[in-house]
């Protein structure tokens, strides 16, 4: 069986695929992506440089690209264009290192061999290893928190303090380093500026090797080029992530405080309820764009070869088909298996560690500040894309305690 | 109940640990380890679960 893609996203009047709206936020996805969703599993969407792209917004189509091998990651395409400039604005080093090491541009075997050079330090084993020095961090940084200013600001003050001491930790950053890494990769700087740190900590923990993630970088048959490039992006990638779900998760359990108190009298609730945030929450509204290797038929879907297909995780865990009454926040369903962390080969490599901070972070507040309480916090406007990829970016989280 | 784990297909995203620590670990890598191929039928939905939940589909049940 053969249908082509739904007509959804095609505009009435010019013929033209639309482009992917933006007036949404993760608590209410834009609409176009539920009337894209009902309407087959990809549709047709136009990217910055003109080009028809399909959208896969239903889960299961969205399970089967990600998995399948018969995409590339190659050629970078973008729906929202690409990011600005300056990427390309960097020393021949660091052009050198992109080239090679962004391990999200790569497929297959050499994928594989990249992505194994650090997946020792994001076993689950690993991850729980780390959980007692990150719940000292969240023991400090919400001892300042809360001597600070009342209300307080989650996401500036909370969960990006967080986030930059735990991917300090697991990277391998010195205690020294840590104000310049926060300074560096969690404001906004040059590409050319976060090569020239990466190379002073990449000197540093060379000088002092441990048990980290740069360590084990420095210390395996990559070479040169290919450390940095995969230095550069560990250090510019999941630390955010990890602070925006920290901010969303408060500010979404704050927003349904039946379920705070909830997980106040059942703590064994967590992880559970950590999977429903993360996918009630998603943050990439689509992944990269992958291009087909071959001609194929995916789910009914005819696809040829060289078109572009992209995911979005907010449109796949919202679908219905896998999630009853997706648009309810309910930390007792069963969420284990959402896009949240993306699937397949390029699936997120740091997920077990993300989980542990999330735990911790959340584990402190629910017993230390159980009167927590939301004062402002913007739900119904379209919140700002944090990246050109696009993704989310967590508003200001106010709370008074 | 057979498990059938693909160590070359992994990527180490650790959901089987997470779901089946009884039934699966990771190598010092991070890499898919099988602790028991043949489990009691106690544990037949945490084997299911696991190979549902793996990112890179190298867990295999055989029924």
């Amino acid at each position: 069986m053969t249908t082509t893609p739904a007509a959804a996203g095609v505009c009435p009047f010019t013929g033209r695929s639309s482009a992917l709206p933006l007036d949404g936020n993760p608590h209410v996805p834009t609409p176009a992506l539920a009337e894209f969703r009902e309407n087959g599993p990809a549709t047709p969407i136009r990217f910055a440089d003109d080009h028809e792209g399909l959208l896969v917004t239903q889960f299961g189509m969205a399970q089967a690209v990600l998995e399948d091998p018969r995409f590339t990651q190659n050629p970078r395409r973008f729906l929202l264009g690409p990011p600005e400039g300056e990427v390309h604005d960097v020393d021949q080093q660091a052009k050198d290192a992109l080239a090679v090491a962004d391990i999200l541009s790569l497929d297959g075997d050499q994928h594989r061999r990249i992505r194994r050079s650090v997946t020792a330090r994001f076993s689950v084993k690993a991850a729980r290893g780390r959980r007692e020095a990150v719940r000292g961090f969240v023991t400090e940084t919400l001892d300042a928190f809360l001597a600070g200013p009342n209300p307080g600001n989650v996401t500036t003050d909370l969960a990006t303090p967080i986030s930059v001491r735990s991917h300090c930790l697991v990277l391998g950053v010195p205690d020294s380093h840590v104000q310049l890494f926060g300074d560096t990769f969690a404001k906004p700087t040059t590409t050319q500026r976060k090569f020239d740190v990466i190379r002073e900590l990449l000197e540093l923990v060379r000088l002092s090797p441990g048990d980290n993630v740069f360590s084990d970088l420095i210390a395996s048959d990559l070479t040169a080029a290919e450390v940095e490039g995969l230095a550069w992006v560990l250090s510019v990638s999941g630390r955010d992530s990890v602070a925006y779900m920290i901010s969303m998760s408060v500010l979404t359990l704050l927003k349904h405080p039946e379920q705070w108190e909830l997980l106040k009298r059942e703590p064994e609730l967590l992880p559970g309820a950590i999977e429903e945030l993360v996918r009630y929450n998603t943050m990439f509204l689509t992944v990269f764009s992958r291009t087909a290797l071959e001609d194929m038929e995916i789910q009914g879907v005819t696809i040829p070869k060289g078109q572009s297909v992209t995911v979005s995780p907010v449109g796949a865990n919202r679908d219905p088909e896998r999630f009853d009454d997706p648009s309810t926040f309910d930390i007792t369903r069963d969420s284990a298996g959402h896009l949240g962390f993306s699937h397949g080969p390029h699936g997120c490599v740091g997920q077990q560690f993300a989980r542990v901070q999330i735990t911790e972070a959340l584990t402190q507040l629910l017993t230390r500040v159980p009167d927590l309480t939301l004062i402002d916090a913007e739900f119904e406007s379209p919140y700002p894309l944090a990246s050109y990829l696009p993704t989310y970016e967590a508003p200001p989280v106010n709370v008074i305690w | 109940m057979k498990i059938e784990i693909d160590a070359a297909a992994c990527v180490g995203a650790g959901q089987c640990v997470l779901t089946a620590e009884d039934l699966f670990d990771q190598d010092d890598d991070g890499i898919v380890l099988l602790l028991n191929a043949e489990p009691d039928e106690s544990r037949y939905a945490a084997a299911r679960r696991s190979a549902a939940l793996c990112p890179a589909r190298a867990i295999t049940i055989h029924e």
